[in-house]
């Protein structure tokens, strides 16, 4: 069938990207208001909005109620959902009540996204088509007692993972066994807020491996082509920092390898749709898999740098029934990309996020650059969701020139208002060792010696900044009356924060 | 009154970084700073409703003022924050002297920086902290994080239990440096 109108079950710069292909393609598209978020950019993009603000509850967050979003769209009649990334998009009842209410969800199978997203059953498949395991448990500990049994027997360190964990959430890496009750209470904690199942398993940990996560593109004929790989071991506790495609640390041997492996993880599930099959990719090049996203991911912009291919595109022509326009060796990667992550946090204080209004927002525009964004002036970063202010994709003909096009792009990426990682960015653009491609998950604590990038005279002009600005507070209250009206000077979105 | 007099002319101040550093900016400021010995070229540029920024030997570099409390600053350069507090050399003198005596607070409160919900706090009255080291465990945007201590010292006081909702900026716990 065609789809001719699709409700995004998201927001943020992912909707917006969703809107923008749905235009393209002529499909009118709808997403959902929230009180937590009124005047986000992403509502304007839109044609329609449903409104769900009349009510704040942070017990049940809108993009997380799957009768409410299912009965809208019947409402609003729409022909199918795309989910995004994150709340709703790996939750397999979601896919199946889709199904069942005849609402096209733009995704893989209920069934792919149930049996991947339990991970002790995805190791399982993997297994049995001989694709390359770590050892661990076999399915889930129920307690720290267990845990502590199953990891003395593999040898520390050894890493505790949510069963029904992803996005790099519900992970703790237990060095000795003294860590093991402390860690094994934080991570079920954790995994029982985060994915409502408190189930752990235990693996073993590779020492600064390399993540490496293959894209693939499933139709629903059984036609499953990979499109390269992504890079992506820069990650600050197992939270990706940055993303490039193709890796520096494989060749075409590697890649044919690994991206065989992916393709057949996917269709020991009949998977289709866009998926990612994620990799550890040790020193000795040898690889296991870790895990499969059945969604579009972050970091989908640099895949499609290289290949030209708009995955959102085919997700939602894969949903129509149709057949992939081109088999695997049609997909040539073109030059290379590299995402830069910008996010409100502090990377001066352990990258704590730093909330607060987006005043202004600029960056360069070229044929290389292109930025991912759901803010823009006067936007605000909440509490209530991610801290992402925007993906920074650039792209060069090979990677030292997307390295110097990264730099310039960086350094005139302004932001006014929050704490942001462009200064980390910047570290990590002079680093030897990553300019060279020589890096793995312990970059950021091994080779950082600093998370930010400072340069010399910064301190002396900050300094100079701060004395002119105290001189003339002296000197204003020394001149001027108080103005009653002050509220003329403040900007309209600070005013309307005071007003409420 | 002659030496108060002589105070309001003093056409000095001084910018004190985190780190004890003194920079001194003769008043009032203008288009020159003195930087190793020469007078160099200052241009800045200021736009509230905009981006300001310094041009500095031919290089831009963006800046804002985050925070400003009395004479406590912090400002953003090229993404960098740095703390100051801005003394004139009376105030400068006192303060040093003040120091001396061991009268100036060497207390750094841990500040919730965001708002969220206590899950366990690692620490007690007492403990000796190290710079880096996790000593609460905040949860906030659906993440447990570890709160950081960001100076080395002993805990003087913890003003949270778990299970306690903080908003942001609220001390958590508060650190004698040493």
């Amino acid at each position: 069938m065609k789809i001719k109108s699709l409700l995004i079950a998201n927001r943020g710069e992912i909707a917006i990207r969703i809107i923008r292909t749905a235009r393209k393609m002529g499909i009118k598209s709808y997403v959902i208001k929230t009180a937590k978020e009124p005047n986000a950019w992403y509502l304007e993009e839109a044609d329609e909005v449903i409104d769900f603000s009349e009510s704040f509850d942070d017990n049940t967050p809108e993009f997380l109620d799957i009768e409410r979003i299912i009965s809208n769209a019947k409402k609003n009649k729409v022909d199918a959902i795309h989910p995004g990334y994150g709340f709703l998009a790996e939750n397999p009842d979601f896919a199946r009540r889709c199904e069942e209410e005849k609402i096209v969800f733009i995704g893989p199978s209920h069934d792919a996204i149930y049996r991947m997203g339990h991970k002790t059953i995805a190791k399982e498949l993997a297994r049995a088509n001989k694709v390359p395991l770590l050892g661990g448990s076999e399915g889930t500990v129920s307690d720290a007692e267990e845990a502590r049994k199953v990891a003395n027997k593999i040898g520390y360190p050894v890493i505790l993972k949510a069963a029904a964990g992803g996005g790099g959430r519900g992970m703790r890496v237990i060095e000795k066994e003294k860590d093991v009750e402390r860690m094994f209470t934080l991570c079920t904690n954790e995994a029982a807020k985060a994915f409502n199942n408190p189930d752990v398993f235990i693996e073993r940990f590779v020492r600064e491996p390399r993540h490496i996560e293959f894209q693939i593109l499933g139709d629903k004929h059984g036609n499953v082509v990979h499109l390269g790989e992504r890079e992506c071991s820069v990650q600050r506790k197992h939270q990706k920092l940055l993303e490039e495609s193709p890796s520096p640390a494989l060749d075409d041997a590697l890649r044919k390898e690994m991206g065989e492996a992916a393709i057949n993880i996917a269709k020991s599930v009949n998977y289709y749709s866009a998926g990612t099959v994620e990799f550890l990719l040790d020193k000795d090049n040898s690889f296991s898999f870790m895990e499969m996203n059945t969604r579009i991911q972050v970091e989908h912009p640099v895949t499609e740098m290289v290949t030209g291919i708009d995955l959102i595109e085919q997700m939602i022509l894969i949903a129509e029934g149709k057949k992939l326009p081109f088999t695997q060796k049609d997909i040539k990667l073109n030059g290379w990309a590299i995402e830069w992550r910008i996010n409100a946090e502090d990377v001066q204080s352990g990258f704590s996020p730093s909330l607060g209004t987006i005043e202004k927002i600029s960056w360069p525009e070229n044929e290389h650059i292109r930025v991912d964004t759901g803010v823009r002036d006067g936007s605000v970063i909440t509490p209530y969701y991610d801290s992402m202010i925007a993906k920074l994709i650039v792209h060069g003909e090979n990677r030292e020139k997307a390295l110097q096009q990264s730099s310039l792009a960086i350094r005139k990426f302004w932001i006014k208002g929050p704490k942001t990682t462009l200064a980390f960015c910047r570290a990590v653009l002079q680093n030897r060792n990553f300019r060279k491609g020589k890096f793995n998950t312990s970059f950021l604590s091994k080779e950082l010696k600093l998370n930010y990038h400072h340069e010399p005279d910064e301190e002396l002009l900050a300094a100079f900044f701060a004395t002119y600005d105290f001189a003339r507070g002296i000197q204003e209250t020394e001149d001027k009356p108080l103005y009653v009206e002050k509220g003329k000077e403040i900007a309209p979105w600070v005013l309307n924060k005071r007003l409420r | 009154m002659a030496r108060e007099a002589k105070t309001k002319k003093s056409s000095k101040l001084i910018a004190l970084s985190a780190s004890n550093k003194a920079y001194e900016f003769k008043k009032p400021l203008e288009k020159q700073i003195k930087y190793q010995g020469k007078m160099v070229d200052i241009k800045l540029h200021e736009d509230p409703n905009g981006f300001s920024y310094i041009v500095w030997k031919n290089k831009k570099y963006l800046l804002d003022v985050i925070e400003k409390n009395q004479n406590r600053y912090t400002v953003m350069i090229n993404g960098v924050w740095y703390s100051f507090t801005v003394e004139t050399p009376i105030s400068l003198k006192r303060r040093r002297y003040l120091e001396e005596k061991g009268e100036v607070s060497s207390m750094v409160s841990i500040e919730a920086p965001m708002p969220g919900k206590i899950i366990d706090i690692l620490v007690e009255e007492g403990a000796e902290v190290k710079e880096g080291e996790p000593i609460i465990i905040l949860e906030a945007m659906k993440m447990q994080n570890e709160i950081t201590s960001h100076v080395t010292g002993i805990v003087k006081s913890v003003s949270v239990k778990k299970n306690d909702s903080v908003m942001k900026d609220d001390v958590m716990i508060e650190i004698q440096k040493g």
